[in-house]
């Protein structure tokens, strides 16, 4: 009975398994073309819509599972989808999966860039707030200690390495922005600019403080000489090289709204920093000339400087011509050395790269000094003397000869 | 006199005959009108359908009426390898077999499926065949111009 009734249940599940999987083998080929185009769009909709490299790894496992569920219709597929195919399809998908994972690279590499931009921009900040400060508490003590005139010259040196560390610094930053902006072509420029949306601070608004900065140390009367505002100049004129190099695509990336207003408040920034240099400089240089016995007509550019160099040069040269004296001669001399010691060897290469004087302005006066040199020389009569005595002795002997003969 | 007349009718016969035999007379053979997937189409208004793909347009009216239905949301269409239509719809008794003509479709054959109507009823182009699939039921009926197989 037991057994009759196992062998019964045996056969009942059988038939079940027998029934439900009739039931599982019934398919309609134009459900499964169906259903693959529906999969198919929700994966192409995944892709659109992807927004991490977590969903693009998502979703190429379920193009993996696509392409495991559906092998076993290729054939069916094929010829539903001709003139496409099945494979070509998958294709697409994994085309355009690639597509948006390099998208997301390289807006993941955008957003490393910018990190490191904005950690850059920190500490350029940074440091240069502390060197400011450094800057500003000598100033201050400079004014203190005018007293003193050993310390105060300690304080006028520190004060000035101060400000040539600074200089450096920005140098360096001008050189790395120039290495990234001066090549970067449009599309990185907009991608970038895109990217930078999400930044606080930028390097536009760093150049701007740090022309503020240049500004106000130019302005500050802190007891800084010639060669220091030489240098001063000297800076503006790199800074206004790279500047024209990359201003444009800094613009273009930094505020895209509006590069040309940015670029022009820069360029402003440029002008107030060069007439505030200009400022002390031309005082300056006259002084140094001065204090050198040196008395240069008065100039206010850079052209006027050349030609109240060669004014003083040419005016010497011609009275030196004249007059041949020795206070010609202690000029000459006077300005030769001062010239050749401390014009051309301390301050020749700030003078030509501040595009205050040329190498060939350099030269010219070079070329003149040798004139001046010439006609401040003094005129010998050592010749003139020996001559005379040389003309005594010849008559003196001559007349010897007649008085011994007659 | 009769003799002559029969022997001229029936050279007429002959030399007629002949000239359709020599005619162009060009026939393929093995051509498989067979789609791969049924086409699932929707009536207009007007009870026509329109196949896009296999380019062909007719109206269901009669069918609909053969059914006595007044209307349905889609029809099942399938062309098997010798050309015949097979055509149904979910609450039909029936699978319609049409031989196309020119300018029509003419019904080949009914092939009666259930007494009840077809629920959910799907073709598929299976090799010499056409299944019928009701995916309601879960019955799978094989087809061909002549009736079930």
């Amino acid at each position: 009975m037991m057994k009759a009734m196992k062998t019964t249940i045996s056969t009942l599940a059988a038939l079940m398994l027998f029934a439900s999987g009739s039931v599982i083998a019934q398919q309609s080929d134009y459900q499964v073309q169906q259903d693959f185009r529906a999969d198919y769009n929700e994966i192409t909709e995944r892709i659109n819509n992807a927004e991490s490299s977590d969903d693009v790894s998502e979703i190429a496992g379920m193009i993996e599972q696509f392409e495991a569920d559906y092998s076993g219709y290729e054939t069916l597929l094929n010829a539903a989808l001709y003139p496409e195919t099945f494979q070509n399809r998958l294709t697409v998908l994994r085309t355009n999966l690639a597509g948006t994972e390099r998208d997301f690279n390289t807006i993941n590499e955008l957003n490393e860039r910018i990190s490191e931009l904005q950690a850059d921009i920190d500490e350029m900040r940074s440091q240069l707030a502390q060197m400011d400060e450094d800057s500003e508490a000598l100033r201050q003590r400079l004014e203190r200690s005018s007293a003193n005139e050993r310390r105060l010259s300690g304080l006028v040196t520190q004060y000035r390495q101060n400000i040539e560390s600074r200089d450096e610094f920005v140098s360096d930053f001008l050189e790395n922005l120039l290495n990234r902006y001066q090549a970067m072509d449009s599309q990185t420029q907009s991608e970038l600019a895109e990217a930078s949306e999400s930044m606080e601070d930028d390097p536009l608004a760093l150049l701007r403080t740090i022309l503020s900065e240049y500004i106000n140390q130019a302005d500050r009367d802190s007891g800084l000489d010639a060669p220091d505002y030489l240098r001063m100049r000297a800076q503006h004129a790199y800074f206004v090289t790279v500047w024209d190099r990359i201003g444009e695509n800094m613009s273009n990336t930094y505020a895209s709204d509006s590069p040309v207003q940015a670029r022009q408040e820069i360029t402003d920034l440029l002008a107030a920093w060069q007439a505030s240099v200009d400022n002390k400089l031309w005082n300056a240089l006259s002084t140094a000339f001065n204090q050198n016995g040196i008395e240069l007509p008065a100039f206010t550019s850079a052209d006027a400087f050349n030609n109240a160099l060669n004014s003083f040069v040419d005016n010497a040269i011609s009275t030196a011509r004249e007059q041949n004296e020795e206070a010609d001669f202690q000029l000459y001399e006077s300005f030769s050395t001062y010239w050749n010691g401390t014009v051309k060897s301390d301050w020749g290469e700030y003078l030509t790269t501040s595009n205050v004087l040329s190498q060939g302005q350099i030269a010219a006066i070079d070329v003149k000094l040798g004139d001046w040199a010439r006609s401040a020389e003094p005129v010998s009569n050592l010749m003139f003397i020996l001559f005379l005595i040389s003309l005594a002795v010849i008559i003196g002997l001559i007349v010897l000869l007649v008085t011994k003969k007659s | 006199m009769a003799k002559p007349k029969l022997i001229t009718l029936s050279l007429c016969v002959a030399l007629l005959f002949g000239a359709a035999a020599c005619g162009p007379s060009i026939v393929l053979q093995g051509v498989d009108y067979a789609q791969p997937i049924e086409s699932v189409l929707a009536p207009d208004a007007n009870a026509e359908v329109h196949d896009q793909r296999y380019a062909v347009k007719f109206t269901i009216a009669p069918v609909l009426e053969e059914e006595g239905a007044s209307s349905v949301d889609e029809i099942r269409l399938i062309r098997n390898s010798a050309g015949y239509y097979f055509l149904t719809a979910a609450g039909f008794n029936n699978v319609y077999v049409f031989e196309p003509g020119e300018s029509e479709l003419s019904l080949k054959r009914k092939i009666e499926i259930s007494a009840s109507g077809l629920q959910q009823p799907a073709f598929n182009q299976r090799d010499g065949h056409i299944e019928l699939v009701d995916l309601g039921t879960g019955n799978t009926y094989n087809l061909d111009q002549s009736g079930r197989r």
